[in-house]
């Protein structure tokens, strides 16, 4: 009854709106035209805001999608045409059962009732619901999506205090609330403030002193111009880009192994904002920069970027296929979402599941981004200077011609007394103690190629082995070796192989493998898995495996050692380790038997599938296979070298004491020479190692079972400007597709790429961005407090070749930027937040900011710019899984700027956490600023702390030593940039006088005066 | 201890002791008054990204939480969730259309329970042999037997135990709660983590991150040897004058400063925490010190014998916290992986494992939840005792064999909660007859953490914090409360 009721007032309320539309209608054609835009203008604006978000072609709750006149008109007859009453869809809303939350009020009921009766005529179909930005979205047409017009600057209202564009800008925005811009700050906080602003560390007093009293009216640009040029400004800004790329220097999860050369991706960045790389190369670079310039070397660091983030060791190497599919698709989650929010502010990686709840992007969307990025893997590219290696080459091919000579040499000294001694074997007169081992199943020389010199267990080369005299080359990522199936079963058996190791760090590779053919079960020689740098009898899921508890290899990776792993018919498995036992045998619970047809033998890879930890890295000289438990002695025979093996011992007492000496001095050389022909040289950096993908697919609900169509490479269509159709195809090479995304990423028609990234330098300039959220330009971000200005400096940007340095300078020479920070109770009433800019807010310094600092007020900052970081944690590995404890070193070395300080994911430093440094999983776009009782504990009783207040005292006590006056007045000036006050002076006087100066500098570096820049 | 004013005039190099009764005595008085501001919060304007509506969204039922959290993966089947057709089909395989697919793919015959499972208490709630101290309790239990997980990798695994996310960057429980209810003191940080005496967790710091929340709420770790907490004292001995000295420096500078800038919160706040600085300088030794504690607690807790003084320590000092006022502590059962073993994952071994792991926890687990309740504590803390998953009920080894050792399992797994607003001696929820899937009322840490939010008076979706594109919840866009283990 009482929905009787309200169906008829609905009625009344609603014939307004489409009697206007049947006025406007002239024929029944026409009329059908108007009530499809009528449709389309009352009809699908309402069902977009109220009905869509659930009822879509991506999230069709109830499986029903009421973007399509199908769906709704079709064959489930949500809605009969002229009938509300029989109309399921006016049912639910009626009745309030929908929308389920906040049911229609009744002039929204009015306008579907009304339709309804009208006849239901349809409009656009489908409705595109992201067309209009409602109070629950943004649309297309949403302020962020639309091109950049550079806008005329308006009239200044205080010609006396605007200097520029910017200026006039702020003023007319300031104006309009009724606020005044405050003025300038004084000279001595303006230098403070452009240093660390720009370069991050604080003026000398010296500085300080020359620029207060320079009256040329040019002297804050001469200062400004000479701050942008100084290598301290890249060391400052790449810290704020660094946290945009959530770089971290280990790759987080269960291992969190340290990556030791992620650094020059650190370096790139400081060195492109050095020398200014415009902001649409700097991009560029980042996301394609392998592929755009496949010569430059400097090019490739730039994509570390792009694989910053944490990596899931454990997860890409798990069994299960299943679960593997997602941990790649949570990768490529980090990556699409660090891509889109560093350079686009949208936040993409919302539409993983579903259609963007918030912003105009659609699921498909995110895919073909996803698609786009999806031959991104982490990995270690070779960097080397080709150049060198030409050098290199030059030298190795002298060294080689000589060491030939001294072999020659040797062997001529050698060859007498070896064969005296072998023949004297043969006719008994020799010791016959030593044994001869028994003859393999299998031998393999690695002599220039992988033939089994016994048998037909032949090798075969997979991920780019190469074989040179010295052996089988393994680079530790996909090089590895496989032979044919076995001919016979093994079950007791030998492994043994002469090795030498890449490095002594590596951890799971295997050197030699027996293998059933899938992989699943296995019994290999493996290196450092489970104990750092120990050899053990690896197995399928540790079945067969005990600690030998041996000794920690140390040799391997000066020198080839041989290895030799026995497997006994009871189970007892035995290690040797050159010839003689590695740690102690140990009783498995029992050999497995390798089947012919069905088993087949590993070079350098655990088992398979390639990949993980458990490739190796190393040269084998050489292998052999037995199909019995060798004996100790047998063993210890076949590591001599068979039977024609003579000993160092027996070949010196046969010699001349000329010839020893000879021979001492040609051995030595050739050593030497050796090692300098080993020693090639060899830069890498963990960035980009792309991979040609599978086919890309939608995944219905971001669930990896559930493929929805195949997508290619794209963008998303919202942002106008550049194409988002890449017009490639869905197996398009994946260069090309990172070409094409960097492409339309940097389009100088791409509205979001300018307005992003002026708004950063904005937002760390003073605090807080135009747009206050700076990752996200979406729905959620808000409107700009100045939008005018922020198209201003974006349509600037680009019209200067996207420089940086020259909007810094436009910035910072600004009246704007060149406000004192004193509070003004009139204008905090109005805009508490200083959204609008009548002052400078105070910023407090960042956590590297305020180590920094510290390091220069005492005179102890190293500025050794680049290369490898410093460590102030100490490594702890345990079976593969590093973990990291922090550690004080003190020295030099350690002293150097923050931004080279080795960022482990699992090892935090209390001291810069204290002070808001962010946690590197992902995108810090802007960093909190809190204040705590354990920041205050840090700041008093830290031991870097500490260390440094008695280095400052040492400091003020040698430049203005003697005098209590001249000590205070000369810390106050390194560390506040100003004179004491007679008080201040009196104050620090006593206490100093009674407790020493290192009493005073450690409540300098405490006090709120040294923390906030005004 | 009143020496340290008659030695003003000797210098001394301080103890840590003789430190901490200068503050008191010194920074008690005059001076501390003096740090202390009228309007100074600790905390600063409210940061972009906070929710419009913090809690309390409800009645809470619970206003403190002590997480115990096993590493490594304890077997249900082993502890909780008795299967006894586990015995009835021991060395038969898993009868499954398809082979199941397991984290190291080795997929061995059924094995039985290594422990024998018996009813409890009134409840009678099955609890194992594995855990005869805790099992005596069972009439506090309220046992999930349905959980599940996302993934079986560990440590994603225990990400989503903590965060609700596999991966890495999302608050924790811990965080999320220092950041939604605060702290009932000033004195001592809001959310505490004690690690296993043995090592920190694989992933180190991660597992009690803040994520994107402010640092403040990040978990400060209590070590069980040396200074409790990093930077509490100075790192080098300090003259007592000196110390004071600066001080009073400092505060007279900071003061200032304070009053030629007018009334700034930020900078207000600075001086004000260096005043809880001081407080917390007092109170963590005090909390620590378990010294005070009487025979019988320390007999309680399992500190007079090795196998169970690291953790029992841990649980006393997680009850001591938890009296003054701590809001969060999470005890870690478990350091990271590899061999041997230190944490609870039997893929080698089971009952050597699991014996080894359970000997160190349960006396000193039945001790905290026996203590709790004498206190009173129960009626209005939650315990909780969780896993990231389970073990297979079939072995990991070759498909014939019955091995030793379990593999990781997702599907389906065992935790439980006590105290507050729980209904006492359940069990909620089943695994299929061999314990291998959660099939009756199957519950996702979602749901877990959505049900602890609710016990302390915060309803799931209203806890927010904006991130990146997200008002982002502990329980990402699901979860419901489970209602049938409320009373």
């Amino acid at each position: 009854m009482a929905r009787h009721r309200s169906t008829l007032v609905l009625c009344l309320l609603a014939s307004s709106i489409w009697g206007l539309a049947r006025a406007d209608g002239e024929e029944a054609e026409p009329e059908k035209v108007a009530a499809a835009r009528r449709f389309d203008e009352v009809v699908a604006p309402l069902l977009a805001r109220r009905c869509l978000e659930c009822h879509n072609a991506s999230d069709n709750k109830g499986e029903l999608d009421l973007t399509r006149s199908e769906g709704v008109l079709g064959k489930s007859a949500r809605v009969v045409p002229g009938k509300p009453d029989e109309s399921y869809f006016w049912e639910r809303i009626a009745s309030d059962e929908m929308p389920p939350k906040k049911p229609l009020d009744a002039a929204e009921k009015a306008v579907l009732h009304e339709w309804i009766a009208a006849g239901a005529v349809w409009g656009t179909d489908p409705i595109d619901r992201f067309r209009f930005t409602s109070d629950a979205r943004a649309g297309h047409d949403w302020w962020s999506l639309q091109a950049v017009v550079r806008p005329e600057p308006p009239p200044s209202a205080r010609p006396d205090w605007t200097r520029g564009p910017i200026d006039q800008f702020v003023v007319a925005r300031l104006k309009s609330q009724g606020l005044e811009p405050s003025p300038a700050a004084d000279r001595r906080t303006l230098v403070r403030r452009l240093y660390f602003d720009l370069t991050g560390l604080p003026p000398a007093p010296e500085e300080v002193a020359k620029f207060v009293a320079d009256d040329d009216p040019l002297a804050y640009e001469r200062l400004v111009d000479r701050l942008l040029a100084s290598p301290d400004y890249g060391e400052r800004w790449a810290r704020h880009w660094l946290d945009l790329a959530r770089f971290g220097e280990s790759n987080g999860f269960e291992y969190d192994e340290p990556r030791r050369n992620a650094w020059p991706y650190r370096d790139w960045v400081i060195n492109a904002l050095n020398r200014d790389l415009p902001y649409d190369e700097f991009a560029r670079q980042q996301l394609a920069g392998d592929v755009l310039l496949p010569d430059d070397r400097e090019a490739i660091k730039a994509t570390g970027f792009l694989v910053a983030g944490a990596y899931d060791t454990a997860g890409q190497n798990q069994q299960s296929l299943a679960m593997k599919a997602v941990v790649r698709q949570d990768e490529l989650e980090d990556i699409v979402s660090t891509v889109g929010q560093t350079f686009l502010g949208l936040t993409v990686h919302c539409a993983r599941c579903h259609d963007h709840k918030f912003d105009p992007i659609r699921q498909n969307e995110y895919y073909q981004l996803a698609c786009s990025l999806e031959g991104v893997r982490h990995g270690e590219r070779d960097i080397t200077d080709p150049a060198e290696l030409v050098a290199f080459v030059a030298r190795a091919a002298v060294a080689q011609a000589r060491i030939t000579a001294l072999s020659a040499r040797i062997q001529a000294i050698e060859d007498p007394i070896r064969g005296r001694i072998l023949a004297d074997r043969k006719t008994g007169l020799a010791d016959k103690s030593a044994v001869l081992p028994p003859a393999p199943l299998a031998r393999w020389e690695f002599a220039g190629d992988l033939r089994d010199s016994v048998g037909r267990l032949h090798g075969k080369e997979h991920g780019g082995v190469t074989v040179r005299d010295d052996g089988l080359h393994l680079d530790g990522k996909e090089a590895h070796v496989t032979t044919g199936p076995l001919e016979k079963d093994l079950h007791a058996k030998t492994l043994e192989v002469w090795l030498s190791l890449a490095n002594l760090q590596q951890a799971g590779g295997g050197a030699i493998s027996v293998q059933s053919n899938d992989g699943g079960v296995f019994d290999a020689i493996v290196f450092g898995e489970r104990e750092s740098a120990q050899w053990m009898a690896g197995s399928n899921s540790f079945l067969r495996t005990q600690s030998f508890a041996g000794e920690p290899e140390v040799e391997a990776a000066r020198r080839t050692v041989h290895l030799a792993i026995v497997y006994a018919e009871d189970g007892a498995i035995t290690g040797y380790r050159d010839g003689r036992p590695y740690g102690k045998p140990y009783r498995s619970s029992g050999l497995v038997t390798f089947r012919a047809g069905e088993a087949n033998i590993l070079f350098g890879l655990r088992h398979a599938p390639v990949g993980g930890n458990r490739m190796l890295e190393g040269v084998i000289a050489r292998a052999q296979l037995f199909d019995r438990a060798l004996t100790a002695e047998e063993v210890a025979g076949s590591a001599a070298g068979a039977d024609a093996f003579v000993s160092e011992a027996e070949i010196v007492a046969g010699l001349s004491s000329e010839e020893t000496a000879e021979r001492r001095v040609a051995i030595d050389e050739r050593g030497r020479l050796e090692t300098e022909r080993a020693a090639r040289p060899k830069q890498v950096c963990y960035a980009v190692l792309p991979r040609q993908p599978e086919t890309s697919h939608l995944l219905v609900r971001g669930d990896i079972r559930n493929r929805g169509p195949v997508v290619a490479a794209g963008g998303v269509a919202s942002l106008g400007g550049a194409s988002a159709n890449f017009a490639l195809p869905p197996d398009a090479p994946e260069a090309a597709r990172r070409v094409a995304l960097a492409r339309w990423i940097t389009s100088p028609r791409n509205p979001l790429f300018g307005r992003v990234i002026v708004n950063r330098l904005w937002h760390y300039h003073f605090g807080v961005g135009l747009v206050e959220m700076p990752n996200d330009f979406g729905f959620n971000g808000g409107r700009p407090a100045n939008p005018e200005l922020l198209d201003y400096l974006a349509a600037t940007l680009a019209a200067r070749g996207w420089s940086l340095k020259q909007l810094h300078r436009e910035i910072v020479l600004s009246a704007t930027y060149r406000q004192a920070s004193t509070r003004r109770a009139d204008a905090v009433a109005r805009d508490a937040d200083n959204r609008l800019v009548w002052r400078k807010s105070p910023q407090r310094l960042e956590a590297e900011a305020v180590r920094d600092a510290v390091l220069a007020v005492s005179g102890q900052l190293n500025h050794a710019r680049g290369g490898p970081g410093f460590r102030d944690c100490t490594e702890v590995l345990r079976s593969g899984t590093y973990t990291y404890e922090p550690a004080d070193p003190v020295g030099d070395a350690f002293n150097r700027r923050s931004i080279y300080r080795v960022w482990m994911r699992g090892g935090r430093s209390g001291l810069l956490d204290a002070f808001d440094c962010p946690d590197p999983s992902t995108t810090s776009p802007k960093r909190a600023v809190t204040t705590t009782p354990l920041q205050a504990l840090a700041l008093l009783n830290n031991a870097f702390v500490l260390r440094m207040a008695d280095a400052f005292a040492g400091r003020v006590e040698r430049e203005a030593g003697g005098n209590l006056d001249q000590e205070v007045t000369r810390a106050y000036q390194l560390a506040y940039s100003r004179d004491p006050g007679p008080e201040e002076l009196t104050l620090a006087r006593q206490t100093v006088s009674q407790h020493g100066l290192a009493v005073l500098a450690r409540a300098i570096f405490n006090s709120n005066e040294f923390l906030y820049v005004e | 201890m009143s020496s340290s004013e008659s030695n003003r005039e000797v210098p001394l190099t301080l103890g840590r002791r003789d430190f901490f009764s200068w503050v008191s005595s010194g920074l008690g008085g005059a001076a501390l008054a003096g740090l202390l501001l009228r309007e100074g919060r600790v905390s600063a304007a409210p940061l972009p990204g906070e929710a419009a509506d913090l809690p309390p969204h409800l009645p809470a039922k619970a206003r403190r939480v002590v997480h115990i959290c096993l590493c490594g993966a304890l077997s249900h089947i082993d502890s909780f969730d008795y299967k006894p057709a586990l015995a009835k089909y021991h060395g038969q395989p898993l009868p499954s259309s398809e082979k199941p697919d397991v984290f190291f793919g080795q997929v061995g015959l059924l094995r039985k329970n290594d422990w024998e499972f018996q009813r409890r208490g009134r409840s009678g709630l099955w609890v194992s042999e594995l855990f005869p101290h805790i099992a005596q309790a069972a009439d506090e239990l309220t046992v999930i037997n349905s959980m599940f997980a996302e993934t079986s990798n560990h440590t994603p695994a225990t990400f989503q135990e903590n965060t609700g996310f596999r991966l890495n960057g999302f608050p924790t429980l811990g965080a999320w709660l220092s950041y939604g209810l605060g702290s009932e003191t000033d004195e001592l940080p809001s959310f505490v983590v004690i690690p296993d005496a043995r090592g920190f967790p694989a992933g180190g710091t991660i597992n009690w991150t803040n994520g994107f929340l402010p640092a403040r709420h990040q978990g400060v770790v209590f070590r069980s040897k040396g200074p409790a907490i990093d930077d509490l004292a100075p790192a080098r001995p300090i003259d007592l004058g000196q110390e004071r000295a600066a001080r009073e420096l400092l505060t007279a500078m900071n003061q200032r400063h304070l009053a030629s800038r007018g009334a700034d919160d930020a900078l207000a706040a600075r001086v004000r925490s260096y005043e809880l600085a001081a407080k917390m300088q007092l109170a963590v030794p005090q909390v620590t010190n378990l010294d005070g504690e009487t025979a019988a607690t320390h007999a309680l807790y399992g500190l007079d014998s090795p196998d169970t003084v690291d953790f029992g320590r841990g649980c006393l000092l997680a009850r001591r916290l938890l009296e003054r006022g701590v809001r969060f502590v999470q005890l870690f059962s478990g350091g990271s992986f590899g061999n041997p073993r230190i944490n609870w994952d039997g893929h080698e071994n089971m009952p050597a494992n699991h014996s080894q792991e359970a000997k160190r926890i349960d006396r000193p687990v039945a001790g905290l939840l026996a203590d709790l309740r004498q206190r009173g504590l129960l009626d209005d803390t939650l315990v909780l005792f969780t896993t990231e998953f389970g073990r297979t009920p079939f072995s990991q080894s070759a498909a014939d064999v019955v091995g030793l050792g379990r593999d990781h399992n997702q599907y389906g797994f065992s935790i439980w909660m006590a105290g507050a607003g729980l209904r006492k001696g359940i069990a909620y929820g089943a695994t299929d007859e061999f314990g291998y899937q959660a099939v009756d009322k199957r519950v996702h840490w979602n749901d877990f953490h959505a049900t602890v939010l609710h016990l302390l008076g915060i309803e799931h979706e209203r806890l927010t914090f904006y991130h990146n594109g997200i008002r982002r919840r502990l329980t990402n866009v699901q979860g419901n409360v489970l209602g049938d283990v409320l009373v």
